[in-house]
């Protein structure tokens, strides 16, 4: 109730700039949606909801908002809204490519062709943005991009380029060494730079010298030859060291992993089983300081469940497909994504394959985790807020809160229960389906 | 080690004697204790290095008989490790605080299994490809023999292994290769200990498995150092029929020993001006066995060939390992003069070929014959394979089972266990760590409710490095089958699991002693004694 002085208060002064909308009309665009419930991930559910949009942004949310007049108001009380899925590992979309081993400075914008059906679809879904990856299981096949499905050109559609480092590491000698070799060349880049840099220091040291010994020579004696001299010396010098230092420049294929050790990307560390992940450990525990999140395919009879409480315990984000897994050798039903939520591991589901399909039945799949076991509220936020950290744009997407980007999916109902359908979509403060008068 | 100091803060106990040789008799003997002499002084080294990294773990096996593998029997003994040593056997060893017991009362505790020939996917999980390379030949060689059996001829897999010349560069080359050891092994590197395959071989006792000729230790949850020993074996081919195969061979061994004798001799001279001796023809693998650090491994299962490989070892004065030697019984005393070792599977069923008027075919003495001769004997299972979950029987998981069988044929039990542990330690050159249970040797041993080589056992619990790794009634293959007794059960739930810091005397030991036999496997259990053995084998042996 406290929160409706502040709406109103924020309605009347907000003129907010339009500048990220795909509508990109002029003036104010407000509009309010009142719903009958909200996930909004960051605050649980909330009922009786109203939601300001303006400028493809959410204005504020909360419980029984009054809304000043004049304001359009769209009404659907049996509606569910929440914000829009994200899928933060896939290749949906993109054409079968040739698998990358060692490509870690390309990524596949290029891939990407707009005006697709298959973007259309996706939104039908509800999916607003999503994380496309280079093709390769070993190795390093690149870095991903992530885009929302909307767009006539690739730069439309595109949200940030290179959001993450593909990685996949396997319990094997060559897998280790590929990762390990890597970082050895940045290693030997910095050797490099460190000792171009004592060359510049002691060249600029020795001009320095030179320049003022000259210029002392200059006063006491006037022979025009050595004038001569030291107008030559000093361009010379001028022309060899440079006043700042320059750096030379990295190979590209080394520079992704500078970007990982000094924080400006984040590495996704793609494992096969629970062996691998202690394999991982083992190669990353050397560089303490890339920031690196987890992916791992669930096969049916894959025993992560194994290594559960030690990533519970780093508290890692995994990124997992939306799957029940067998004990292996058994019959025996596991629900990893579940068993890893309760360690405290950050759960970021995708659909289970990178097919249209797959996409349709997502929330049914995440649905049936949660009548296994998983927790609701992780389950929503796995699909939306944790994919949306993976690709580092948790601050713009992936929850209902004021100064968000306007991705919200309207259901009918629950959206978990299988019989929901997907009644309007909205990307970034504007309807891209359904039927909104 | 400073084994005073340890002796001296344990009180009495047992001080098990290092008596390795004691399964194989004369000649055999002395050769063997040198060469894990050897072995254990460089172990020692390593040793003291680990020494003070982190704090001391205990973790004892209470109360079980401990069938050393030495040939002693203790009653009752307790087994202490430290950081995955054997810190002390006997049945007065005083506990330090803090360490996790294992209550083994009324059941019997062995060194852990060392398995020859095992499928990579123990060590390597699930997406492993499923035979290494060594034992896909095995198998081609069984699939080849039973095809040419079938279409009466004889049959060979020529092993590619004499062709591919091996010369080396570098002495220096040479010293290197030998340090870098087992920490960079491509087996540490894609160790699962995740494995459900692994779970499977502790679940048939088996603590150490051969992955395509590396020791690997079967540590459950964590990685690193588990190889023991990777290059302990250099296979050869050795086959009357193929002479000029037989021809390199020797001419390899020739150039290679002349180098040595060379390089001997120069180094005497200590010369400074004088040049090294060429290395020009000299082999790698060769030099390895010449200089016994390596065994040289041959498949071989014909008289002729087996006469052949004794005759070439006695020549150049090397032990050599013969995989297969069906037909060895036809000349034990020649195999035995060598010194050989003799990995055999127990269960071979081969008929005579006709054409022949020697002996000939397969014996199911064959390793009883063998083994009086002085031949150190192994036995490894007929497949590899850990995929077929036992149906067959004739998989991994029945290697003390196929050791029984070489009892069957008159092998003693002792030899019997000697050829799934001692003797393919050996063979893999880590009998400095596992294959007894002694004072100083990793803490890797099983927990069973029976006579290992007795049909019916189950192993209970398996130990690797000082931690329990297996325990039957929390592993979904066997608990169904036979559950250990309640109050059995009830008590180890409670010492089994992290059991930090507390130290419960293990209560009415006596009682549970009691209440093991009866709802066990009845007579025969924990005595370790060949009786009962016997009688169950004639039941399997009927059909084979």
């Amino acid at each position: 109730m406290t929160m409706i002085p502040k709406a109103i208060g924020l309605l009347a002064l907000t003129v907010l700039p339009s500048h990220a909308a795909p509508r990109g009309e002029g003036g104010s665009d407000l509009l309010a949606i009142r719903v009958g419930k909200a996930e909004t991930i960051s605050q649980g559910t909330l009922e009786h909801v109203v939601i300001l949009v303006e400028g493809g942004k959410i204005v504020t949310i909360g419980e029984d908002l009054l809304i000043e007049r004049g304001i359009p108001i769209l009404e659907r009380p049996d509606w569910t809204a929440m914000p829009g899925l994200v899928s933060c590992h896939t290749r949906i979309g993109l054409e079968k490519s040739t698998s990358r081993s060692f490509e870690p400075n390309t990524n596949p914008k290029r891939e990407v062709y707009p005006r697709q059906k298959v973007w259309k679809e996706l939104l039908e879904l509800g999916v607003t943005t999503l994380g496309l990856v280079p093709e390769g299981n070993s190795g390093v096949p690149g870095q991903a991009i992530a885009i929302r499905p909307y767009g006539d050109t690739i730069d439309e559609m595109l949200l940030e380029e290179d959001v993450y480092l593909k990685m996949n590491l396997q319990s094997s000698s060559s897998s280790k060494a590929i990762i390990r070799d890597a970082f050895g060349k940045v290693d030997t880049y910095n050797k490099k730079v460190a000792k171009e840099r004592e060359k510049w220091e002691k060249a600029r040291e020795k001009s320095k010298k030179k320049s003022s010994r000259s210029r002392s020579k200059k006063s006491k004696d006037d022979d025009e030859k050595e004038g001569d001299d030291k107008e030559k010396e000093k361009a010379k010098s001028t022309e060899e060291v440079p006043k700042e230092f320059v750096p030379p420049a990295p190979d590209a294929k080394v520079q992704p992993f500078i970007d990982l050790r000094e924080g400006r990307l984040t590495a996704m560390l793609s494992i096969r089983k629970a062996g691998d992940y202690l394999h991982l450990l083992d190669v990353m525990e050397e560089e303490e300081d890339v920031k690196w999140f987890l992916r791992v395919p669930l096969r049916t009879d894959i025993d992560l469940y194994e290594v559960a409480d030690r990533l519970g315990e780093r508290e890692v984000l995994a990124v997992l497909n939306t799957r029940i897994t067998l004990q292996a050798h058994s019959r025996r039903e596991r629900n990893i994504p579940a068993e890893l939520a309760r360690t405290g591991v950050h759960l970021a589901l995708t659909p289970e394959s990178d097919r249209m399909s797959s996409y349709e039945e997502w929330m049914n799949d995440v649905g049936h985790l949660v009548s296994r076991g998983l927790e609701r509220e992780k389950a929503l936020a796995a699909v939306t807020q944790e994919p949306a950290r993976a690709l580092g744009l948790d601050e713009q997407l992936g929850t209902l809160d004021a100064g968000k980007d306007a991705n919200i999916v309207f259901w009918d109902g629950d959206p978990l229960e299988p019989a929901s359908r997907v009644q309007a979509v909205m990307l970034e403060g504007r309807f891209v389906t359904g039927e909104v008068d | 080690m400073d084994r005073s100091r340890t002796r001296h803060f344990f009180g009495i106990s047992w001080v098990v004697l290092f008596t390795l040789g004691l399964v194989a008799p004369g000649f055999s003997r002395g050769a063997a204790r040198l060469l894990d002499d050897e072995d254990e002084k460089k172990e020692e080294e390593k040793q003291d290095e680990k020494e003070g990294e982190e704090d001391d773990a205990y973790f004892a096996v209470v109360g079980g008989d401990v069938i050393t593998g030495t040939g002693a029997v203790l009653r009752g003994a307790t087994v202490l490790s430290k950081n995955g040593v054997i810190e002390a056997i006997g049945s007065n060893v005083f506990l330090p605080e803090g360490t996790e017991t294992l209550d083994a009362g009324g059941m019997s505790v062995y060194p852990g299994l060392v398995a020859l020939n095992a499928s990579s996917r123990i060590s390597g999980g699930l997406l492993a490809a499923e035979a290494p390379i060594v034992a896909g030949r095995d198998i081609l060689d069984h699939l080849n023999e039973s095809i040419g059996r079938a279409l009466g001829g004889e049959s060979h897999v020529d092993t590619p292994d004499n062709r591919r010349g091996d010369e080396i560069g570098d002495w220096e080359d040479l010293q290197g290769e030998q340090e870098a050891g087992a920490k960079g092994s491509k087996h540490n590197d894609s160790f699962d200990p995740f494995s459900p395959y692994m779970t499977m071989a502790l679940a048939a006792g088996i603590t150490t498995a051969d992955q395509s000729g590396a020791a690997v230790k079967l540590k459950r949850g964590e990685i690193g150092d588990v190889v023991m020993n990777e290059r302990n074996l250099v296979s050869f081919s050795w086959s009357t029929e193929n002479p000029s195969g037989i021809r390199s061979l020797r001419e390899k061994f020739r150039t290679t020993q002349d180098y040595l004798d060379k390089y001997r001799a120069w180094e005497e001279r200590g010369n400074k001006d004088e040049k090294e001796p060429p290395k020009k023809g000299v082999d790698r693998s060769a030099l390895r066995v010449l200089q016994n650090r390596s065994l040289a491994r041959f498949r071989a299962n014909d008289r002729e060939d087996l006469l052949g490989i004794a005759r070439f070892a006695q020549e150049f004065g090397f032990r050599p390992v013969i995989d297969g030697c069906r037909e060895g019984w036809t000349v034990a005393d020649e195999l035995g003069r060598a010194g050989a070792y003799a990995i055999i599977i127990a269960r071979d069923r081969r008929p005579k070929d006709e054409s022949l008027v020697r002996p000939g075919g397969s014996k199911i003495e064959n390793a009883a014959i063998l083994h009086r001769h002085g031949v150190q004997i192994a036995v490894k299972a007929f497949t590899t394979s850990i995929e077929s979950m036992g149906i067959t029987g004739r998989d991994i998981l029945h290697l003390p089972v196929e050791a029984a069988f070489a009892v069957r044929g008159g092998l003693s039990n002792e030899a019997a266990l000697a050829a799934i542990t001692t003797v393919p330690a050996r063979i893999l050159g880590v009998s400095q760590r596992v294959g007894t249970l002694v004072e100083g040797k990793d803490c890797d041993l099983i927990v069973t409710d029976g006579d290992i080589l007795h049909y019916q056992t189950f192993v209970q619990y398996a130990v690797v490095s000082g931690k329990l790794v297996y325990d039957k009634e929390k592993e979904l293959y066997f608990a169904h089958i036979r559950p250990r007794p309640e109050g059995i059960e009830d008590e180890l739930e409670v010492e089994a699991v992290e059991d930090d810091g507390e130290e419960e005397p293990p209560e009415g030991d006596g009682e549970d002693d009691g209440e093991g036999d009866d709802e066990g496997d009845g007579e025969g259990d924990g005595e370790g004694d060949g009786e009962g053995d016997d009688e169950d084998g004639d039941h399997q042996d009927d059909d084979s």
